[in-house]
């Protein structure tokens, strides 16, 4: 299935456990109406909006976070990856990660 | 030989001087032997040996109850993750699932086209609730699936 010239899988569980600090801060509001709407409705077909508000938004932080701060992103998520997302393994690249992001000025909107 | 060599001196000079051959204790007899009771009463006392136990003891715990303050902590932080990841991915599978479920609801609205009074997509509970659909056990032949 893999081709010598495709390029190889990135991690995205250890990138969506690293930025999941973020995204908890600044996808926040859309992911508490999405809860809530399942909580109403548990249908998928409800809540399809909704969920593409929190897909969107996750995106786009994603984008943001590779425009400002790629390396230190990258350094956390391959740390992550090597570790399987054991926390207490990644200190140092965590905190120089959110050193970083949590004080960035975005750039997309 | 031996006889030879101690000739002349005070005491039995070989064995053919007993006066009566027996196996005998020696002469003045054995020394005496202590079977008296000796316990010395040196050391730690009782209730120093409780005490000691006791601070060691306590001293453990609080480590124990602090690991477990940590952990706790360690846990936290790993499952605060995960929430925050839960709709992102929610939202996921839900796309894929309408998908499919359209899909699915298409099929059976081709199939059963000329039935009388078929609903397509009807529940089949009556709480009103939407349900997943069951869990498929066993070994299923992969053509069912297309």
């Amino acid at each position: 299935m893999a081709s010598a010239s495709e390029a190889p899988p990135v991690p995205a569980s250890s990138i969506l456990m690293s930025a999941s600090k973020l995204i908890a801060i600044e996808c926040g509001a859309p992911s508490r109406a999405y809860m809530a709407c399942k909580k109403r409705d548990a249908n998928p077909e409800t809540c399809l909006a909704e969920g593409d508000a929190v897909t969107g938004c996750v995106i786009n932080l994603l984008k943001d976070l590779n425009e400002t701060c790629p390396k230190e992103l990258k350094a956390y998520y391959e740390c992550m990856d090597y570790y399987s997302n054991n926390f207490l393994k990644c200190r140092d690249v965590q905190k120089a990660f959110e050193e970083v992001a949590l004080n960035r000025k975005k750039v997309t909107k | 030989m031996t006889e030879f060599l101690r000739r002349g001196t005070p005491g039995m000079t070989s064995v053919s001087d007993m006066l009566v051959k027996q196996d005998g204790p020696p002469p003045g007899g054995f020394p005496s032997v202590r079977y008296a009771r000796r316990l010395p009463a040196t050391g730690p006392t009782g209730p120093t040996l409780f005490l000691v136990t006791g601070v060691v003891m306590a001293y453990g715990f609080y480590l124990v109850g602090q690991t477990n303050i940590e952990g706790r902590k360690v846990k936290q932080e790993k499952y605060e993750a995960r929430k925050a990841l839960v709709p992102v991915l929610q939202a996921e599978e839900d796309r894929r699932y309408v998908k499919v479920a359209r899909a699915f609801h298409e099929q059976e609205a081709a199939l059963m086209k000329n039935e009388k009074d078929w609903k397509v997509g009807e529940s089949v509970y009556s709480t009103g609730k939407w349900m997943k659909p069951p869990q498929l056990v066993g070994i299923w032949d992969e053509k069912i699936f297309d």
